[in-house]
């Protein structure tokens, strides 16, 4: 069996690889697309902890947690369609009325 | 199990539900009744819940547990959806999409109670999110406004990234503990001191809860979101989508992860100061009033989170208290500004800052009602005596200073010497400022809202002794038997 360690190194990795993607990238697909990465990282967490206490409950999580990040998913492209109909590009930087 | 005691849940989903599909058949000039309907199905499970207090249950395998501390936030909720509610019904008026609106924030207040009376991690973050997705989409519903657009795209942004470091972070914790389960996790939070991971979750957690509460400095959201979505909006995420963040955090820190204590409680300690310094000395220099509510929101959420550096069964009573008060004082004074702002743009509907301080010239002579409970809410928000945000401002620092936190205190104190400074100039404006418009009827549902509002900060602040009680009885659900 492949230790618990490796799976919990190969999340964080893929976390980081999100993080980083979602500081550094302008266009919102791509944004949406790190926090997917992000979210999914911790699904693979709970999925191989659960595996590895013999428990269900993390398979359990996950299954909601993919439900939800479709969901997510779902609102942020409709945000971002409205977005685009208005400015024609989806580049978030050009979003910036609102500062102090 | 009994299902009485998920009733005011039921009711509102139902009610929601039912507005969706009622509000399909409508023609645009009849969806005035969707308000009506919305804000009766709102009522009703506050009477429901209200008629609960005092039974503790759990429900569901133990994942859902009704306590005091659940039923007071529920209220709390419900509460704030109700003014909100009320008042959209004139914000709607004339739109053809009023059903979604109305349904999304009966779905977020679902989800808001549900955080409350989470008793497993799991079904707190599904609650967390349904609340949070509803709220992104009211936050947008603005569809041609870029302002409001840009409000729902940093609010979805933000919210989203805070969604994923909640779950990198709990699904550690459920990884050293084995469960998801809330008591669980405290009993078995061994393996979460000894292994660093523990430290791990717990930077993550802080970090995704920082966001919702909107402390500083993960507080970037919060000024263009309230500041661009609509007023009535605004309302319902200061009020109760911020409210919603700290019963989460309280259930999470305080009870599943006491045995961290250590690790947490100085980082929320620089986090509260910084936060209400931060929003405190922002809010000075805000002409919009939108803008500067925002930033008090940030300052009194820096207060609330004193609660959890504090941690005496006193202070988590003020922390919940704090809660209560701030939800009337600040959905109020949200919602006079949106009849404000309704007033401004039924004059002129191409004005680009409806909520500037400029518009609040004589509004004393020209919409009294809405002045005199603004300026009511703003006085309650700086701490003047005889309000709600008196009393809770009272039993927070007094008990801080109790347990030994003088400096914490002495800051907090200062930081609201400071914020009457912007609350008095909105005052100034409304009063003393003279202008040449004239006096222009208020909106019914605005002033319907407003006047309760008014009555819950006054009540609070008058009336104070059952309402201490019974954040107190609250504040034992968290910490029982003392510390």
């Amino acid at each position: 069996m492949i230790p618990v360690e490796l799976y919990i190194g190969l999340a964080a990795i893929i976390f980081s690889i999100g993080l980083y993607g979602f500081m550094t990238q302008r266009s919102g697909i791509r944004m949406l697309m790190c926090v997917e990465l992000m979210l999914n990282s911790a699904n693979l967490n709970l999925v191989a902890f659960s595996s590895y206490n013999a428990d269900l409950t993390g398979q359990v999580f996950a299954l909601y947690s993919i439900a939800l990040a479709a969901c997510e998913a779902a609102i942020g492209f409709a945000i971002l369609m409205a977005i685009f109909r208005m400015k024609d590009t989806i580049n978030l930087d050009t979003f910036n009325v609102l500062r102090w | 199990m009994d299902l009485m005691l998920l009733a005011p849940e039921l009711t509102l989903a139902v009610t929601g539900l039912a507005v969706l599909l009622i509000g399909l058949f409508l023609p645009v000039g009849a969806k005035k009744m969707l308000g009506y309907l919305a804000s009766l199905g709102i009522l009703v499970a506050l009477a429901l819940t209200v008629s609960s207090l005092g039974t503790e249950a759990t429900m569901f395998n133990d994942t859902l547990s009704i306590d005091a501390l659940s039923q007071f936030f529920k209220i709390v909720f419900l509460v704030v959806a109700l003014l909100f509610a009320i008042a959209s019904i004139k914000y709607t008026e004339g739109n053809s999409h009023t059903e979604e609106f109305f349904s999304l924030g009966v779905f977020a207040t679902i989800g808001m109670m549900f955080v409350a009376s989470a008793n497993d991690i799991m079904v707190l973050f599904i609650a967390f999110e349904l609340a949070s997705l509803a709220t992104y989409a009211l936050a947008g519903f603005e569809k041609s406004n870029q302002k409001s657009l840009e409000a729902a795209m940093k609010y979805f942004m933000i919210g989203s990234l805070s969604a994923a470091l909640l779950l990198f972070g709990i699904s550690f914790i459920y990884g050293m503990t084995g469960t998801t389960s809330i008591p669980a996790i405290a009993a078995g939070a061994g393996n979460l001191v000894t292994n660093p991971i523990g430290l791990v979750a717990v930077v993550l957690l802080v970090a995704g809860f920082g966001f919702k509460i909107a402390l500083v400095p993960f507080h970037m959201w919060a000024p263009d979101t309230y500041q661009g979505s609509p007023s009535v909006v605004s309302s319902l995420l200061a009020a109760g989508s911020k409210k919603m963040g700290i019963v989460a955090a309280f259930k999470v820190f305080i009870v599943a992860l006491i045995a961290l204590q250590a690790e947490w409680q100085m980082v929320f300690a620089i986090l509260a100061v910084l936060t209400m310094t931060y929003g405190n000395v922002v809010a000075l220099s805000q002409t919009s009033v939108k803008r500067m509510l925002a930033y008090s929101s940030l300052a009194q959420a820096g207060y609330i989170t004193m609660a959890f550096v504090v941690l005496t069964p006193m202070a988590l009573g003020g922390g919940i208290l704090y809660a209560l008060s701030h939800g009337f004082m600040k959905a109020g004074a949200f919602i006079a500004t949106a009849a404000v702002v309704y007033m401004v743009l039924s004059e002129n509907r191409d004005v680009e800052d409806p909520d500037h301080l400029d518009n609040f010239k004589g509004l004393g002579k020209r919409m009294p009602v809405t002045a005199l409970s603004m300026t009511i809410f703003v006085f309650a928000l700086a701490g003047i005596p005889l309000t709600a945000g008196y009393m809770s401002k009272f039993v927070l620092f007094s008990s801080t200073i109790q347990a030994g936190f003088v400096w914490l205190a002495v800051i907090a104190i200062l930081n609201s010497a400071l914020s009457l400074y912007y609350y008095a100039r909105v005052v100034k404006y409304m009063y003393f400022i003279p202008t040449d418009a004239g006096k222009v009827s208020e909106p019914l549902p605005y002033t319907i809202a407003l006047v309760i509002a008014v009555i819950g900060v006054l009540a609070i602040g008058f009336w104070s002794e059952p309402f201490v009680y019974w954040a107190m009885e609250a504040a034992k659900v968290l910490i029982p038997g003392g510390m």
